[in-house]
């Protein structure tokens, strides 16, 4: 579903890698959290693989797309939520999705399905035709998860998903992301949070000072705690 | 007192933040800002002279300075208005001033006083050259330039007390209209397309008088109006009586009492209401509309588009600068085609026409494609969806191009229709202007975008909008003005010297070879120049 092979970024004007010699595979069905402290690496990693920053060496394929031999139609297979959930705040939440829609190329009839079925989950029926910018944080985060994923995305990326929401907003999300996962679709997601990453994900993969520090198993028993052994550990030296 | 004058210096701090006394870029821009000043006051005194000398042939000098009391008092009150809600009620510090222990009344206070004072240096320096100008034509005694500086107080005075009073209201009646796009963008241009057309108005009389400056070039029943309009413009009148010496004895306690009672009114609004309001107004910064619309499949282009425009046009601030402006071209185009026929008549004839039109179409269609300058800026915070969608940069590219296309060519044609209508110009050389404006008006749109591309500017303000003219505008509007100064200039010349066929094809020859250069440089590496932007 994702392959990202020896991948190095480096910023310009910057002397050393943001990312180094990175390798995941990721595969179908399954969660997978991308853990890492502050400038670990985490969200320049994702803004490679969705072709927001351009990269120096190795390589990113989605469903078997490279990105950048063949970005539109590697790009076509994923939806993405960035992490400050920025959507165009001057249309209404129906006109964003739609937009998002019509460069994905959906038919009427799948975007009808599915728009009514994230409004209602979401519980955004009422704000739909609203203008964005009269949303709260909550509800700019969740317009921004349907416009990525009324393409019905096979990999599903997102930087920091629960960043400054509430209960509720989490737990509907949270439902969102195993159900789009028991589909046999792929989730990529960012976090700092340990205890969110050990319950919902497959398996994680640790990312510090941009190389890869460990990818862990979280079916396997003890992982979970191997996991934040292996993160406090990390996270344990940091110099504030 | 102390939190008051804090407040007050952290207003300053925060209009000259851009300065730095270490560095030699901040003197070198401080010096080219004084001398653009210096100029700019000298052509208001010049035009000034110009102005009074005309009036004062028709015999209504004294009505010219009471009507240019009433122009600077009505946009004092306007800009003193705007001001007030921008820095009073809108500005984003009041968010954080409101979480600390300050009052309303030292807030309110704080940002009067420094509201004030800017209006008051920017007004003096206005007026003073128009004054001077008029005691340069009109004999005046010792007494008007004592007078200068009352006069000056009470016109800033008067206006920025009664922009407080009135502040209030109007901020309650914009916000009931803020969503109203379409209403708004058709009262900007009517206000925009008439105060050309007053202006052009008073530029063609000028032109008649500088022509043959024996007689006057109003009319008796004009001249009948001015002074019996003149006679009820209270209170400007008394601020030209004032200086004047007429009727002192009435003047000087009617400015006093206005003020007084202004004064009175803002002080009434301080103490009831200006808390409440800007407790109010944070609350309902956010407001927005409702839009009930059914799902709809439109074709990729079609939604890049359409996105385009719901952008530019749910914005005030874009429609003015795209929409207002190119409904205004026309118009100008009209009465500067009208006036370079007059400037013609006596002169040079006919030939120089053709390049008057084309430097004026030029100049607008300029003003109008340096909106393009911010094409990847305006997308902000959003720009990461030009980097994820599955659509080729150049089609995202094109979408924006389009919409400048769309309204530039509409007014354009415009244009054209009026210029051939009116019979100013030949159907023939209308088109063959038509096409010259609008090859170059596409050469400096995708010159201008691709500045942007190179070099995009993210910091936007307010809702995330560019609010202030970016070095991608400055830049594109300079290229514009060479542009057009360059053909038009080369127009005139070789239409007066060769002949007008000749002048066509010299034109027509250069501004391929423009095109052609903006083409090429948008062109290469494009791709490549838009994936290395990082936000």
């Amino acid at each position: 579903m994702l392959e990202i092979t020896n991948l190095y970024k480096k910023y310009l004007n910057s002397e050393r890698f943001a990312v180094e010699d990175l390798s995941l595979s990721l595969r179908g069905g399954e969660i997978f959290g991308f853990l890492g402290k502050n400038g670990a690496g985490k969200s320049t990693t994702i803004k490679c693989l969705t072709g927001i920053y351009p990269f120096n060496s190795g390589s990113i394929v989605i469903c078997g797309h490279d990105i950048a031999k063949d970005p539109i139609k590697a790009k076509l297979n994923m939806g993405y939520v960035p992490d400050d959930h920025s959507v165009y705040e001057k249309m209404t939440g129906r006109e964003y999705v739609n937009y998002i829609a019509d460069l994905y190329r959906v038919s009427k009839r799948e975007r009808d399905e599915r728009f009514d079925k994230f409004v209602k989950q979401f519980r955004l029926t009422k704000a739909v035709d609203s203008q964005i910018k009269s949303y709260s944080h909550g509800m700019k985060q969740k317009i921004c998860i349907i416009g990525a994923l009324i393409h019905n995305p096979k990999l599903w990326v997102l930087d920091e998903p629960m960043m400054g929401l509430d209960p509720q907003s989490m737990v509907e999300i949270l439902k969102r992301m195993r159900e789009h996962c028991a589909d046999g679709n792929t989730i990529f997601f960012s976090s700092h949070n340990l205890d969110l990453v050990a319950k919902i994900c497959d398996r994680a993969a640790i990312i510090n000072d941009g190389k890869l520090h460990s990818v862990i198993d979280l079916q396997v028993r003890g992982n979970k705690e191997t996991l934040e052994h292996t993160f406090l550990s990390i996270t344990a030296d940091d110099d504030i | 007192m102390n939190i008051i004058l804090t407040l007050t210096k952290l207003e300053f701090r925060g209009k000259f933040s851009g300065f730095s006394a270490t560095s030699k870029k901040s003197w070198a821009k401080l010096a080219f800002g004084l001398l653009f000043y210096a100029a700019l006051l000298y052509v208001i005194y010049a035009v000034g002279g110009v102005l009074f000398r005309m009036f004062d042939k028709a015999g209504i000098a004294y009505e010219a300075l009471v009507i240019i009391f009433t122009i600077l008092f009505i946009i004092l009150l306007i800009t003193g208005i705007s001001s007030t809600i921008k820095v009073l009620y809108y500005k984003g510090d009041n968010l954080i001033l409101m979480r600390f222990p300050v009052s309303g009344s030292e807030i309110f206070i704080s940002k009067t006083l420094f509201l004030a004072i800017s209006q008051f240096v920017t007004t003096a320096t206005i007026v003073v050259p128009v004054l001077l100008a008029y005691a340069n034509v009109i004999p005046v005694g010792q007494m008007f330039y004592n007078s200068i500086p009352v006069s000056v107080l009470f016109l800033v005075l008067i206006p920025f007390l009664l922009s407080n009073i009135l502040a209030i209201p109007i901020m309650h009646l914009t916000n009931k209209i803020r969503n109203k796009f379409g209403l708004i963008i058709i009262l900007l241009s009517i206000l925009v397309a008439g105060m050309f057309a007053i202006y052009m108005f008073l530029f063609s009389k000028v032109v008649d008088f500088m022509k043959n400056d024996s007689f006057s070039v109003f009319s008796p029943e004009f001249v009948y109006t001015i002074q019996q309009t003149a006679k009820y413009l209270i209170p400007t009148k008394y601020f030209a009586d004032i200086l004047l010496h007429n009727e002192m004895y009435f003047a000087y306690p009617a400015l006093i009492i206005l003020t007084g009672i202004s004064l009175a009114g803002m002080i009434l609004v301080i103490n009831l209401i200006y808390q409440k309001t800007l407790l109010g107004n944070i609350e309902i910064e956010g407001s927005a509309f409702v839009r009930k619309t059914k799902n709809k499949k439109k074709s990729i282009f079609a939604a890049l588009l359409c996105k385009e425009f719901i952008q530019v046009f749910r914005s005030v601030n874009y429609s003015f600068q795209y929409f207002v402006l190119a409904v205004a071209m026309p118009v100008m185009v009209y009465f500067c085609n009208s006036i370079a026929l007059k400037l013609g008549e006596n002169t040079i004839g006919e030939q120089i026409s053709v390049g008057m039109t084309l430097l004026v179409m030029l100049i607008f269609a300029t003003v109008i494609t340096s909106f393009s300058a911010t094409s990847v800026t305006r997308e902000g915070n959003n720009f990461y969806h030009t980097k994820i969608m599955p659509v080729p940069i150049r089609t995202q590219l094109l979408a924006k191009f389009v919409m400048y296309l769309l309204v530039s060519l509409t007014a354009n044609l415009i244009c054209v229709f009026i210029l051939i209508v009116t019979k100013m110009m030949e159907a023939n050389v209308a088109w063959w202007v038509f096409g010259i404006v609008q090859m170059l008006s596409i050469g400096i749109t995708l010159r201008s975008m691709r500045y942007d591309i190179k070099k995009p500017h993210f910091n936007l303000s307010g809702e995330g909008e560019v609010v202030n003219a970016t070095a991608n505008t400055t830049a594109s509007v300079l290229l514009g003005f060479v542009v057009a100064v360059t053909v038009g200039m080369l127009s005139m010349v070789t239409a007066y010297m060769l002949s007008l066929p000749i002048s066509m094809i010299i034109c027509t020859l250069l501004s391929v070879l423009i095109f052609l250069y903006c083409v090429a440089v948008y062109s290469i590496n494009l791709k490549k120049t838009y994936e290395k932007i990082v936000k």
